[in-house]
């Protein structure tokens, strides 16, 4: 889905930008334009941000904090 | 004599209330449908064009009866457009836009009701009637790209119907 009109942008823009590193909505509008224009899309993108981002932090809770045996001899 | 034909103003908000969704839907559908032809899908265009012109039809409507009201239609307003990429996810966003337009002119229609403005109850329950119609045909459309697979589906909409 296109999420910010005016700039082009979608929602898979914006997931892929967060996996990349992207944490606020200010990087992504440096980034993409997005809601530089009308500002019609802003509280979607944040929404889809903040989601996704929700998303992968309990991706990274699941996984095992030490994948690995450790030694403590 | 003006005095009695003022709408109040709870019936005026709700009036401009469904009038920026429906300014909004025009938008919407009219590019899907445009989208659609692009993509060479000329049945999917028919049926979102006319929905598109249906939106714009209803918004007449609704700015005469809110002028009528003594009231001031504001044409401004603008909704946020849900543009998908490919013609599932276009049907689906169409439906999602739909659904929430009829819930916001059922709430409209209570607000009516209780200032006893019966004719815009009316022209609402109107409007109403064919919003549930496009809705039904998008959930349709929902249904048998569901069945048929989406390839299938798709190539039954090339040609126009």
């Amino acid at each position: 889905m296109y999420v910010c009109l005016c700039k082009g942008v979608t929602d898979k823009t914006i997931r892929q930008a967060a996996d990349d590193g992207v944490t606020s909505m200010r990087e992504l509008r440096a980034l993409y334009g997005v809601g530089s224009q009308c500002g019609s899309c802003t509280s979607c993108a944040r929404e889809v941000l903040s989601e996704h981002l929700a998303t992968r932090q309990q991706k990274f809770q699941q996984l095992p904090t030490l994948p690995i045996a450790v030694c403590y001899a | 004599m003006s005095a009695l034909l003022t709408g109040s103003a709870p019936v005026l908000a709700e009036l401009n209330r469904v009038l920026t969704r429906k300014l909004t839907a025009i938008n919407q559908y009219f590019l899907h449908a445009r989208m659609y032809r692009n993509f060479g899908f000329e049945a999917l265009n028919k049926h979102a064009y006319k929905a598109s012109i249906y939106e714009m039809k209803h918004a007449d409507a609704l700015i005469e009866r809110i002028l009528l009201l003594k009231g001031l239609p504001n044409l401004q307003e603008l909704g946020k457009l849900f543009i998908g990429e490919e013609p599932e996810e276009m049907l689906q966003l169409d439906a999602k836009v739909q659904l929430a337009d009829i819930q916001v002119i059922r709430s409209a229609i209570g607000v009516c009701e209780q200032a006893q403005d019966y004719v815009s109850r009316e022209l609402l329950s109107e409007i109403l009637e064919q919003q549930e119609d496009y809705l039904d045909w998008l959930q349709t459309q929902l249904d048998l790209l569901k069945q048929l697979g989406q390839s299938n589906y798709l190539q039954s909409k090339i040609h126009q119907e």
